[in-house]
């Protein structure tokens, strides 16, 4: 894990209500790079299953400025943690289906391990800070959903 | 899902509530009145040849809620332990929303004098304006939430705003500002829904200590809703910054209150 402080970090973060497409991040990472070594991405989608069984869709609320700012700060701390070429966050927000993405991140770099680790990382972060809430709905009726102590765990790893 | 207040021969009956374990239950409603602008402009001026519409609506309500089990043949006679009735005067819209909640520790929902509290609420509104206004309609009586008791919380669902406040994405959103000093605090997802509002101002004489933790005080002590924020589990960012009870607040700060966040 080299650091990667003097560079200027290569980071762009989107939050959106629109669909992202399954190539989002790709082009804007390479570009013409030729020195990129390895791209890891996580995608999440919205499943059908979760604190009940019948999930039918979720709406996802943030904080306009602070989720941004949330985002673009993590990026730039897994920028300083490993040596990285690219990372690229979208989050979407609004209403979504079963089947739709949610997230993506995207990390490039010269070699595999730091790209997963990074990835790793931004995810754990991103899921115990960025201010997203979900509310989820079901047959049921809706709910919020309620954050996991497991997610806690996992972002104490770093 | 089988109706408890019919017996195995299909004729109506009071549920024996005796074997039920008591709980603290609450349960939520609302309604609203609609009525002409000049009428509702008459209203919130206390112009009415009848007086203080909204005061004797307020008695209206509560008494009514006392007295549920004498209107609704199957209720049971409840000690509530605490009934409210509140209006929202809605100029945009022309009507005046009505909500009431009640609360008790039993063994019996609270829910039909929730209900029966925004009704007769809602009857009386009508009678204090009806020398001026004939048209008035009231409409969409419901509850909105209860818990407690065995089939567990009901929450009505809404549609959940996507972004909370005046804020666009990227920016740091200002709000209305203030006159006097002043802090702006925002309420966002669940807590949102908890405490039933979105966006406050507060001055800041109005703080004991300049702080988070005199803010949530100051809130408290206006509003025993507010007393949530009191909650271990509820995060705090000054100026979209993650901050804790000590942390300073100074003129125009935008102070925002949340859950624990579930994004990812």
């Amino acid at each position: 894990m080299a650091a990667n402080e003097a560079s200027v970090a290569d980071v762009a973060v989107e939050v959106q209500t629109a669909p992202f497409s399954m190539a989002y991040g790709y082009e804007s990472a390479l570009r013409k790079r030729t020195d990129i070594g390895a791209i890891v991405t996580f995608t999440g989608l919205v499943r059908d299953f979760n604190e009940t069984p019948d999930v039918t869709g979720l709406t996802l609320e943030h904080y306009p400025g602070m989720t941004e700012r949330t985002l673009t700060d993590i990026a730039e701390q897994a920028w300083k943690r490993w040596s990285l070429q690219a990372v690229r966050i979208i989050h979407r927000v609004g209403d979504l289906s079963p089947g739709d993405p949610i997230v993506r991140v995207l990390v490039a770099s010269a070699h595999r391990r730091d790209a997963f680790e990074a990835c790793d990382f931004i995810m754990d972060y991103l899921k115990t800070q960025a201010p997203f809430w979900k509310k989820e709905h079901s047959k049921q009726g809706a709910y919020w959903v309620k954050e996991r102590h497991t997610d806690q765990q996992d972002a104490a790893r770093w | 899902m089988q109706l408890t207040h019919l017996n195995a021969h299909g004729e109506a009956n009071m549920v024996d509530v005796g074997d039920k374990r008591e709980t603290r239950r609450e349960a939520v409603a609302s309604g609203r009145i609609v009525m002409h602008p000049n009428t509702l402009q008459l209203l919130s001026d206390g112009a009415l040849p009848k007086g203080d519409v909204l005061a004797t609506a307020r008695i209206a309500g509560i008494q009514a809620a006392k007295r549920t089990h004498e209107l609704i043949p199957l209720c049971h006679s409840l000690a509530l332990s605490k009934v409210s009735v509140e209006f929202a005067i809605d100029h945009d819209n022309g009507w005046v929303d009505v909500s009431a909640m009640c609360r008790l520790s039993g063994r019996t929902g609270v829910e039909m004098e929730a209900l029966t509290a925004v009704s007769v609420a809602c009857l009386t509104l009508y009678d204090m304006c009806k020398a001026v206004d004939k048209e008035m309609r009231i409409e969409a009586i419901q509850l909105d939430s209860k818990q407690g008791g065995q089939r567990g919380d009901y929450r009505r669902e809404t549609t959940a705003p996507i972004v909370t406040g005046e804020g666009a994405a990227g920016e740091v959103s200002l709000g209305e500002r203030c006159s006097s000093p002043c802090v702006r605090v925002k309420f966002l997802a669940e807590l949102r829904e908890r405490v039933g509002e979105s966006d406050l101002a507060i001055g800041l004489d109005k703080l004991l200590s300049r702080d988070v933790a005199g803010l949530k005080a100051a809130l408290s002590a206006q509003d025993p809703r507010f007393s949530v924020l009191s909650d271990q589990r509820t995060l705090c960012a000054i100026n979209q910054v993650m901050a804790n009870d000590s942390a300073r607040l100074t003129d125009d700060d935008e102070v925002a209150f949340f859950p624990p966040v579930t994004g990812g």
